[in-house]
């Protein structure tokens, strides 16, 4: 196609127009970055914009040697990998077995999940109930309450129905149990949805600091995200003593800047990767609709 | 017959029983994580205190919509109730266009290599949770230490910084210019997809008509991806009050609101978390948490009304 003075000008609005939205979404953890690795006295005098003006590890070396993140780092890590892979899990299957045109009582079934959707007893309720069930203050209320995500639950039933039947026949012909079937036949073909369920729910327990809030009390159960809130806490309740003394916290920043870095690392290390299968894992949802 | 019937059934039941056995497990759950604390509610009504435990749920006295008629007389009621409106239908009318325009800007990036790492950019706040968010917000709006200020008052533009963070009047606009931040590139993603979708000879023909790039994009691309707008819509003014598109409207207001701006960022669900949680008043937080409740509903139910209205579909 001819290109005319026109179609130029909508290229640079166009480009001056992503360029600066991309600017503003990646410069303030590029600034975050720069910042725990400067020297943090030297970072409050300000002026350090694009690179570290006072080189230094000792951020991180500092972060590192406290044990309370090393324990809130295996939380959250442990959460994150046996949380992920119980959702994904447990999501597939019910999703799969709701998929199937012969289940009896298909209809009544799937009418429940929807309308679960839709209804909450709010949080006080919800915390009764785990208090019943024994699992507050343990471990496992990270996991119980959000193993089965009703959402992917219904993406995954129009997922798993663009599946041949005939795969499924050839299978049972061959004497293949339903867990079987699940195992080496729907996973294995479906790994663009799983991947997305796998990552939303990966983040969302990385994340995640409310329910550690709500739910548990003892200190050894803390996940990253906590720590971060309770160190923002504290610098918030120091920033008010700051004018009298002028010197409290001033590398509060640095740890700061660390610990942001610290938690974004692991997301960043694995998204671009799985980039593509989330793109696609997005678009099954909103393609049947 | 029917005997004959039910026994057929049953053997085909038994056929299946691991399937059934699957939608069990999944029931289980639901019976657990979703339904029992729907009984819960009942709790909004009574006099209970968490120390009674279960039992208490039942044994404790009803108390005459006690704990609805304080809230409602609450000093701030009808300061919570506003901001958690205007938070939740600025925030969508703000993102949902963004989303669309950067979608339809994104199109027009001929080089692919550019075009996906912008997108790939482009998202990397969504994955960022509302904690960070904040921290990064201190050093970059911050008054005492954030750059945009030190920038400010190096140039000369202002004397003294402009308290973005601390301030009434500002919460509003921080709100939906974080939500805007953090959300556009993401919710862009499904409008890109649908936007591959459309028919390339369309744009072909339309260029044949002498159509120039504005007006392909104004007649050919957006009629294209009309269906998706509305189903997208229709879903996130259902979700609007827990956040829709932006995000979750509750970790917003906890982590940016503070003692200068309450009166613009407190919002009805950080008020039953302060009450529940901080000041141990369970019974009195599900009932603040039950008005929340009915008005989402009724909001959905409005909001589909309208889409059918306007659309001609809706999500029920």
């Amino acid at each position: 196609m001819r290109r005319t003075r026109g179609d130029l000008l909508i290229d640079i609005i166009v480009y001056v127009l992503l360029i600066i939205f991309c600017f503003m979404c990646v410069y303030p953890f590029w600034f975050i970055l720069v910042s725990s690795f400067n020297e943090g006295h030297d970072m409050m005098l300000g002026g350090v914009y694009w690179w570290p003006r006072k080189f230094t590890t000792d951020n991180y070396a500092t972060f590192f040697a406290q044990t309370s993140w090393i324990n809130a780092i295996k939380i959250s890590v442990s959460r994150t990998v046996i949380g992920a892979i119980a959702t994904s899990l447990f999501t597939c299957l019910v999703g799969y077995a709701l998929s199937r045109r012969k289940l009896m009582f298909g209809n009544t079934y799937r009418f429940l999940f929807v309308f679960s959707m839709y209804v909450s007893g709010g949080l006080i309720p919800f915390y009764v109930v785990l208090r019943l069930m024994g699992l507050l203050n343990t471990f496992w209320v990270y996991i119980f309450p959000t193993m089965l995500s009703l959402y992917f639950v219904l993406v995954g039933i129009n997922f798993f129905q663009s599946i041949p039947e005939s795969l499924y026949e050839a299978a049972e012909l061959d004497g293949a149990s339903e867990g079987c079937i699940f195992l080496r036949i729907v996973l294995p073909l479906s790994s663009a949805f799983v991947a997305t369920l796998a990552l939303f729910s990966a983040v969302g327990q990385w994340n995640s600091w409310l329910d550690s809030v709500y739910y548990v009390t003892d200190k050894q159960l803390r996940p990253m995200a906590y720590w971060m809130i309770s160190i923002i806490n504290r610098t918030q309740t120091n920033n008010s003593s700051q004018d009298l003394s002028g010197t409290v916290n001033l590398t509060t920043m640095a740890t700061q800047s660390t610990a942001v870095i610290v938690t974004i690392a692991p997301i960043l290390c694995v998204y671009p990767f799985l980039q593509k299968y989330f793109i696609k894992g997005m678009m099954i949802g909103s393609v049947k609709e | 017959m029917k005997a004959v019937t039910l026994s057929n059934g049953w053997v085909r039941y038994r056929r299946q029983w691991q399937l059934q056995l699957f939608v069990f497990l999944g029931l289980v759950w639901l019976l657990l994580f979703s339904w029992a604390p729907l009984f819960g509610i009942v709790i909004a009504f009574k006099d209970y205190s968490i120390r009674t435990g279960v039992a208490g749920i039942f044994t404790s006295q009803f108390n005459n919509f006690k704990h609805f008629v304080t809230f409602f007389n609450y000093y701030n009621f009808a300061t919570l109730v506003r901001n958690t409106l205007i938070l939740s239908v600025t925030k969508l009318l703000a993102t949902f266009p963004a989303a669309i325009i950067f979608a339809l800007l994104l199109n027009e990036v001929r080089n692919k290599a550019a075009k996906s790492v912008m997108q790939t950019v482009s998202y990397l706040p969504h994955f960022i949770s509302w904690v960070l968010v904040y921290t990064i917000s201190l050093y970059i709006l911050g008054e005492q230490n954030g750059i945009i200020n030190e920038l400010l008052q190096k140039m000369g533009l202002i004397s003294t910084p402009i308290p973005f963070l601390s301030s009434d009047k500002m919460f509003y606009g921080l709100a939906i210019f974080l939500s805007l931040w953090k959300t556009t590139g993401w919710s862009a993603i499904i409008f890109l997809a649908s936007i591959t979708n459309v028919d390339p000879t369309l744009y072909e023909a339309a260029a044949v008509d002498g159509a120039g790039r504005m007006r392909r994009m104004w007649h050919v691309t957006l009629p294209g991806i009309l269906p998706a707008v509305v189903t997208v819509l229709v879903i996130n003014i259902g979700a609007m009050l827990g956040g829709g598109m932006g995000g979750s409207n509750f970790e917003l207001s906890y982590m940016f609101g503070n003692v200068t701006n309450c009166n613009t960022s407190s919002i009805i669900q950080t008020y039953s978390f302060t009450m529940g949680l901080s000041k141990g008043r369970f019974a009195f937080a599900t009932a603040v948490d039950l008005c929340q409740s009915v008005i989402s509903i009724l909001m959905v139910i409005s909001s589909n009304w309208a889409a059918k209205k306007i659309s001609g579909s809706g999500l029920f």
